[in-house]
């Protein structure tokens, strides 16, 4: 039920029966059922809090300084990709191209954060065989690193598209969308880093072990 | 209270926060300023975009720092010792604030058709009810090491 008009920028607009994008609707509605995913995997997290048989235990392993760095970086991820839309519908390609290319960039350097950290844990004897902790604590991670590797890939198409002129300010939404996902795992960044790293960062040994 | 309330949550703007209605179409609105006194609508139209009133750069900067401080508030009661029961709550609370910081601003629900923030809100309530379900499931069952 949707029909195409052209309007004065020689772009194409589709009437929907909702008048919204219905790609935008798709996203929107995709990342209220990630919240649901993730909601069950940190709830999962809570449950087996503290029910560690064995060590190591977060209290021995976090390290909130190293975490706190990469949380920054998360965070300004954000900040650069709101900006690389912004300028991306001010039709400033050069500005564009910097701040769509600097989401990629971070996005990588917290990946990186991610690979020392889970080395060091690995080194130290945690992996998600270890114990309880372990098995919840890289599912959880691991999954959410699985969305900001396939965040930063299509973050990189969008840049490369940028650049070959495909994405343009008239079908910025593209862009917008993207951007939708990656500040969504933002979000779920914040959440986590309260839940596991802050919260439960002084979780040693159960009573009576 | 009321008018604050709706002032703070209104799509149409024109009140405390000032952002007006927009289409989904228009995805960085024009941006009148925050408080709607005169003066400091001027001076946060020359921080937020140079006076060209749109939620421009300089307006997702001021979040952004909003951001980083709360991130550094969040480390810095995490060291305080003396805070006992309420440091949870705390973080809680702060954690909540970069959440609605992000997904107000940064993923524009503040400024976007509010059925957006419907379909999410509905979602996130959704995703509490299974959070808190699991929660009381296993607790209920009374799972030990």
């Amino acid at each position: 039920m949707s029909q195409t008009i052209v309007n004065n920028h020689h772009t194409e607009e589709h009437i929907t029966s909702t008048g919204l994008s219905n790609r935008k609707l798709l996203m929107w509605t995709f990342l209220g059922s990630d919240v649901m995913f993730f909601g069950a995997f940190i709830a999962t997290y809570l449950v087996y809090r503290g029910k560690s048989l064995n060590g190591p235990y977060p209290n021995e392993i976090l390290n909130i300084p190293i975490t706190s760095i990469s949380t920054f970086v998360l965070l300004m991820s954000s900040f650069a990709m709101v900006l690389a839309l912004n300028y991306l519908n001010e039709n400033r390609k050069g500005l564009t191209q910097f701040w769509i290319w600097s989401v990629v960039f971070l996005g990588i350097i917290f990946m990186g954060f991610q690979v020392v950290e889970f080395t060091e844990f690995a080194i130290h004897g945690l992996t998600p065989r270890t114990n309880l902790f372990g098995t919840t604590f890289f599912i959880l991670t691991g999954l959410h690193g699985g969305h900001v590797t396939i965040g930063i890939i299509w973050l990189a198409i969008m840049g490369y598209a940028h650049k070959k002129g495909a994405l343009r300010s008239d079908n910025s939404e593209d862009l917008e969308l993207a951007g939708l996902y990656w500040h969504f795992v933002d979000i779920v960044w914040i959440v986590i880093f309260t839940v596991i790293y802050l919260v439960s960062a002084s979780d040693g040994a159960p009573p009576g072990i | 209270m009321s008018n604050f309330w709706k002032d703070i949550t209104s799509h149409k703007g024109n009140g405390w926060w000032n952002l007006p209605e927009t289409t989904q179409s228009e995805i960085n609105p024009k941006n009148e300023g925050p408080i709607s006194i005169p003066w400091l609508k001027k001076i946060w139209n020359i921080i937020s975009h140079g006076n060209v009133e749109h939620a421009g750069p300089g307006f997702y900067t001021i979040v952004a720092i909003f951001l980083a401080i709360v991130t550094l508030i969040e480390l810095w009661i995490f060291t305080v010792e003396t805070l006992g029961g309420w440091l949870n709550p705390l973080l809680f609370i702060l954690s909540a604030l970069k959440f609605i910081g992000v997904v107000a601003f940064f993923m524009h629900l503040r400024f976007d058709n509010k059925y957006f923030t419907i379909i999410f809100s509905s979602c996130m309530i959704l995703g509490i009810l299974v959070f808190i379900s699991l929660l009381l499931l296993w607790s209920f069952a009374g799972l030990k090491p």
